[in-house]
């Protein structure tokens, strides 16, 4: 057995590799810390989790606020509370959940994938590019704050709608903001913005950083490496996802109850499975469901293979640079951001979903004497990157065997975007 | 020559370090400053390296609180610190994990601290560092904030620090202090509900600002905001009683804010209270921006 230490993918994990005939054979993912969020979270008073659980990442920590806010909204509905979000509100939790993948996914692109592709073999894309890219982090980041008051960890939305009372200045500040984004998005990630559009020899021809990390796999012969299940999950309901397993191409209902967490012998990250099938979930999953040009195409050629899981996220950033573009738009001022919910319940139940950058993040609160009596995280590296066995390898896994080395298997590893923090909340 | 800096990571979310890459000078400032290890950034050494290697740098960046078997690449925390502060020039503590152990330590108490305190108390796993190291707190620390430290250590000029051995240029302030709602704490008009523009948080929605040391209204978060600005109550992040209980709500005693504004008795607080509330300053009771 080989083991090889992962880092910078938000904490590290090991790959514990078994090789067979000069190929791997299983690889086993461990990841090896623990900070207790859930521990830390009961016996708290059900508001406190509003504080605590951005805590869990320092990078999808409004994820983590939005699953709060709708378990504990979903808490008061199931003791028949009424819950009125407005138009308004509703806009805004997105706006800063988008923007929080956008800048996600830019630096999983500079900070994770280019620098495994460069140990791999040659990439035209210079050390510099992730300070010009940092400059849209940085932009996309304001927007965030504009309404949030800060980014990373803010905790604004509360059950009811929204702490912000946005002006028009505000919305044209974050206007301002988001176009110097998607300024330097076009110049260096993709020169197309029309993400619907986009096709496979519009990509390769691309002079852009996305062209040049599809000609690398190409000239690499990795198009097609990293398959997995080709089986998808979206659990988080928003403007533009639904409910969903999709199983190749076709879309099904699925609901929360038949997801099963389970702890494993080593490592802190608990498996997660749906019916007892490991799915993808993230924006790969996410583009199953919107199905644009370049995803079918790559999709038919290439199935689940690296090629499309990578530019599945880089087309994401493209169409949340316009749906936020258009929430800013669409955003009626007038109306209120909180609406005060009567909250005299002892006990109870409630059960969220939202899509985080990586995936489906489900959040689950249980109540008793007016407190927290226990809390349960599902995150989407935990649906990615569980640990199968050799019959029946989990999503990532499968995507690793049968490579030629681990340098290979790391990038295909690195292209679920690993969150280790997350993972061992 | 670049200042060389090893930045490490204990029990974390990663904030500080995400925080980090929001600062808007960031090309500028890494032509001065090479990152020998750095958890997002490329950067020249794996941890691996880091324990295995001898080189000398100048300052440690400590990230996330401190517990003993807490394992980091080829080592626990505790010896990969060991190791690397006997060469340190300088040592930060990033965050409020790092400097009382922060939210964390609630999962632990016993285990888990920061560097030099272990809440409000000097007995952090590292206490014998002291004299090197200065503490960041915040949750998470602003980037503009570690940057200045950073650029104070390179220009070799002296930090005055307080009790908790932060700088007081950026916690002398309270977050209180350039609050947009300033006004409405003058005279005592508190906000009504969450999601207005109008009314102070310090007296129905928890905030802390009044009593937490830092500067977020003074250097605003991401350059354009602060939490109390947009309508959210200080959560005092800052602090070693960082997080409290029950945050979105004032504790009250006998219908006054249990915790005082710095440095204000509560029977002044009361008389000034009583007569901030005679004025009926009708400006402050209406909607900022309405149409009439």
């Amino acid at each position: 057995m080989r083991v090889e230490l992962i880092e910078k993918i938000e904490g590290e994990a090991k790959l514990e590799y078994k090789f067979k005939e000069n190929k791997i054979d299983f690889v086993k993912i461990v990841f090896p810390h623990y900070r207790g969020i859930e521990e830390i979270l009961r016996n708290r008073p059900v508001w406190d989790a509003l504080a605590i659980n951005p805590r869990v990442c320092g990078i999808c920590g409004h994820a983590h606020l939005f699953a709060t806010v709708r378990a504990i909204e979903n808490l008061y509905q199931n003791a028949g509370i009424d819950v009125n979000i407005t138009e308004k509100a509703k806009l805004i939790r997105e706006i800063t959940l988008f923007c929080e993948h956008i800048q996600n996914h830019l630096k999983w692109i500079y900070l994770v994938i280019v620098p495994i592709m460069k140990s791999i073999a040659k990439i035209n894309i210079d050390q510099n590019s992730f300070l010009e890219i940092q400059k849209a982090i940085v932009n996309i980041n304001r927007v965030l704050a504009i309404f949030s008051g800060q980014w990373p960890h803010s905790s604004y939305m509360v059950p009811g709608g929204v702490v912000c009372d946005p002006t028009n200045l505000d919305i044209m500040q974050a206007r301002n903001f988001l176009k110097n984004a998607l300024y330097i998005v076009e110049k260096r990630v993709f020169e197309n913005m029309a993400f619907e559009e986009i096709t496979v020899s519009e990509l390769e021809k691309s002079r852009t950083d996305s062209g040049k990390i599809f000609r690398f796999l190409k000239e690499n012969s990795l198009l097609s490496i990293g398959k997995a299940n080709d089986r998808y999950l979206i659990f988080g309901e928003h403007s533009f996802t639904k409910r969903v397993k999709i199983i190749k191409t076709v879309s099904y209902p699925v609901k929360i109850k038949y997801v099963k967490e389970k702890s494993q012998k080593s490592g802190f990250a608990k498996n997660v499975t749906y019916k007892n099938n490991y799915y993808e979930t993230g924006p790969l999953a996410r583009m199953m469901l919107l199905k644009p040009n370049l995803i079918k195409q790559l999709h038919r050629v290439y199935k689940d293979g690296i090629s499309t899981r990578i530019f599945a996220r880089v087309l994401e950033i493209l169409f949340l640079l316009k749906k936020v573009e258009a929430h800013l738009n669409s955003i009626e001022l007038s109306q209120k951001s909180y609406n005060h919910i009567k909250t005299e319940i002892k006990e109870g139940f409630g059960e969220s979903a939202v899509e985080a950058a990586r995936g489906s993040l489900i959040h689950k609160i249980w109540i008793e004497k007016n407190r927290i009596k226990k809390y349960e995280i599902i995150t989407p590296t935990q649906w990615n990157l569980s640990n199968g066995t050799l019959q029946n390898p989990a999503t990532a896994q499968k995507a690793m065997i049968g490579l030629k080395n681990s340098k290979l298997a790391e990038l295909v590893f690195r292209t679920f975007d690993v969150c280790s923090v997350c993972t061992t909340h | 020559m670049k200042s060389k800096i090893v930045w490490i990571q204990g029990v974390t979310c990663n904030g500080n370090s995400h925080s980090f890459l929001n600062y808007q000078n960031l090309d500028i400032f890494l032509k001065k400053v090479e990152f020998l290890y750095h958890p997002l950034l490329p950067s020249k050494y794996s941890l691996k390296e880091l324990y295995e290697k001898r080189f000398d740098f100048d300052v440690l960046i400590v990230e996330g609180a401190i517990k003993k078997r807490y394992e980091r690449g080829i080592v626990s925390l505790y010896t990969l610190i060991e190791k690397l502060s006997l060469k340190a020039k300088k040592i930060i503590a990033v965050g409020t994990c790092a400097t009382f152990g922060g939210v964390f330590k609630s999962y632990d108490e016993k285990n888990i601290k920061g560097l030099i305190f272990d809440g409000e108390e000097k007995k952090g796993f590292f206490k014998e560092l002291e004299e090197k190291v200065i503490n960041i707190p915040g949750c998470p620390a602003h980037p503009e904030w570690l940057i200045y430290v950073l650029n104070m250590i390179e220009a070799k000029k002296k930090i005055l620090l307080d009790d908790f051995l932060r700088p007081k240029e950026i916690y002398a302030y309270t977050v209180h202090s350039g609050c947009i709602r300033n006004e409405y704490f003058e005279w005592k008009v508190d906000a009504k509900s969450f999601g207005t523009k109008e009314g102070c948080l310090f007296y129905e929605q928890g905030c802390q600002a009044p009593y937490t040391h830092g500067s977020c209204n003074k250097i605003l978060w991401n350059e354009v905001n602060s939490k109390t600005r947009v309508g959210m109550p200080c959560l005092g992040c800052t602090e070693p009683t960082f997080m409290k209980e029950e945050p979105f709500k004032t504790k009250t005693y006998m219908s006054i804010p249990a915790n005082m504004p710095l440095g204000v008795p509560k029977r002044a607080y009361l008389t000034l209270t009583g007569v901030a509330k005679s004025f009926k300053i009708e400006r402050l009771t209406k909607r900022l921006i309405d149409e009439s």
